[in-house]
């Protein structure tokens, strides 16, 4: 032999065994084909086990071709064992970046579109515009405090005597606090309201009405939504996803005039 | 090693600490890290496979009997290159030329049908940049292509060679070297015949992809 050195590279397939190699790569290709092709009408029957099925076939002949034709089988072991470790590892960076994208949330699509946050302060503008003048608009015009309000506000059950000027039910208080909360007081650049902000900063704000009354031992919802309010740092929430001691403080709501607190209370009360 | 041998050819009787001629390892290495190469072109296609929000779709314009022609050309290939090493190694310098010259032929083909293919795409509206499917699409079988025309011209030099007389036992490292390059390029294929043009060839548009 040319390269005694090598050892074992005298044992190349003849030109039979070539052919006999090269007829079966043949057969396996035009199983394939047939499995797929729906005139064959092999597919309908197979359902998604064809997959499987391919993925074993092209397997056979991928080890078939690296054995015999580029004689893995006869060559040195560790001409193999190099490939095969490159060959696993660009499986697994495969494996990986499936796993990544599909086994932890399903579609990638719609797991970015389920946490699409706004951009920037922009997102907090588009709330003023988007949502706050729908509610705005359609209760403005519509001021007639005598008619109205008893109407709503027999809804509600809890008496409205945090609110003793505010002149109107608690339907009005809570459109007063929703327009604060979106708008002006700058609540929603932080915190999610289902359907009135997107803010991703503090906790969700969305069931704080059922929430709140669970969260301080010994303290009420409207007093512990109050309190949250007015002195935010006086008591944070434990497992409570973005309610982290020192992000909200006193000095972010210390411009709030008492009927300011007491419409964004009504607000959040009302988030059940 | 004192070998009266051709000193252009003196690395075949070198003494290497694993017993192996390096250049063959480093071919295997190299081999094995275009594993990873395609790996990651594969996996960007499943990816993103069903995720094109308009077509043209797989069902759309892949045309899988054309492609298992195409396959077999490259199967073909594969066997015809085996058959120019074996030539190498009984010095048939008639064999050598001829296999060899198949091989080229039969790549050129494949080549051929990708460019039809390609250019069939395009007509029908798809290109890179059209949806996830054309980049994913044009972006794993542009990199296959770009291998196999890779490999003709490295056949073709040594397709020159031969006809200098310089090809035959000695130097059947040369051939072999160009052969395993080749029949990667042929396995590499075997896997995109299957996960592209076999399983997601009949892929529609939008939503989850059918059984997978």
């Amino acid at each position: 032999m040319t390269s005694s050195h090598q050892g074992q590279e005298g044992h190349h397939p003849t030109f039979r065994q070539y052919l006999l190699v090269a007829t079966v790569l043949f057969v396996i290709t035009i199983v394939e084909f047939l499995l797929i092709w729906p005139r064959a009408g092999i597919v309908d029957s197979l359902g998604a086990s064809k997959i499987p099925l391919l993925v074993v076939l092209s397997a056979i002949k991928f080890a078939i071709v690296i054995m015999f034709y580029m004689h893995l089988k006869f060559d040195n072991r560790l001409f193999g064992t190099i490939f095969l470790a490159g060959l696993g590892l660009g499986f697994a960076v495969v494996v990986a970046v499936l796993v990544l994208f599909f086994a932890l949330e399903g579609e990638p699509r719609a797991y970015a579109e389920a946490r699409a946050v706004a951009y920037d302060e922009h997102g907090v503008e588009q709330v003023k515009e988007e949502v706050v003048q729908p509610t705005l608009v359609p209760t403005l015009p519509s001021v007639q405090p005598t008619t109205e309000a008893p109407s709503v506000a027999a809804d509600t059950p809890t008496p409205e005597a945090t609110a003793p000027d505010a002149g109107g039910g608690s339907a009005e208080l809570i459109a007063q606090g929703q327009a604060l909360f979106a708008g002006g007081g700058g609540c929603g650049g932080c915190h999610t309201v289902d359907g009135v902000t997107a803010g991703v900063v503090g906790p969700d704000l969305s069931h704080l009405g059922t929430d709140a009354a669970t969260r301080k031992p010994g303290m009420n919802a409207r007093d512990y939504i109050e309190e949250s309010i007015r002195n935010p740092e006086a008591f944070v929430a434990t497992g409570v996803p973005g309610a982290i001691k020192g992000v909200m403080t006193s000095g972010i709501t210390s411009g709030l005039n008492d009927e300011q607190v007491a419409s964004l209370v009504e607000f959040l009360l009302a988030q059940e | 090693m004192a070998h009266a041998v051709d000193p252009g050819h003196a690395s075949e009787a070198e003494q290497t600490t694993t017993g192996l001629n390096h250049r063959k390892l480093l071919m295997w290495v190299f081999l094995g890290s275009d594993c990873l190469f395609f790996g990651a072109l594969i996996a960007t296609y499943m990816v993103y496979r069903g995720q094109s929000l308009n077509g043209p779709y797989p069902i759309d314009i892949i045309d899988v009997p054309v492609t298992t022609i195409s396959t077999f050309v490259l199967l073909c290939s594969s066997f015809a290159m085996v058959q120019a090493l074996a030539a190498t190694n009984a010095n048939d310098q008639r064999g050598i030329k001829i296999w060899l010259l198949v091989v080229i032929l039969l790549g050129a083909t494949f080549i051929g049908f990708q460019m039809y293919e390609f250019n069939a795409f395009k007509n029908e509206g798809l290109a890179l940049g059209t949806n996830l499917f054309g980049a994913s699409f044009f972006t794993l079988t542009g990199f296959h292509g770009a291998h196999v025309t890779l490999g003709i011209i490295w056949l073709l030099g040594l397709l020159i060679i031969s006809f200098k007389g310089r090809l035959g036992p000695a130097t059947a490292l040369d051939v072999e070297l160009a052969g395993l390059y080749w029949h990667f390029v042929d396995i590499v294929w075997i896997i995109i015949f299957t996960l592209l043009y076999l399983i997601a060839g009949f892929d529609v548009g939008p939503g989850p992809t059918p059984g997978g």
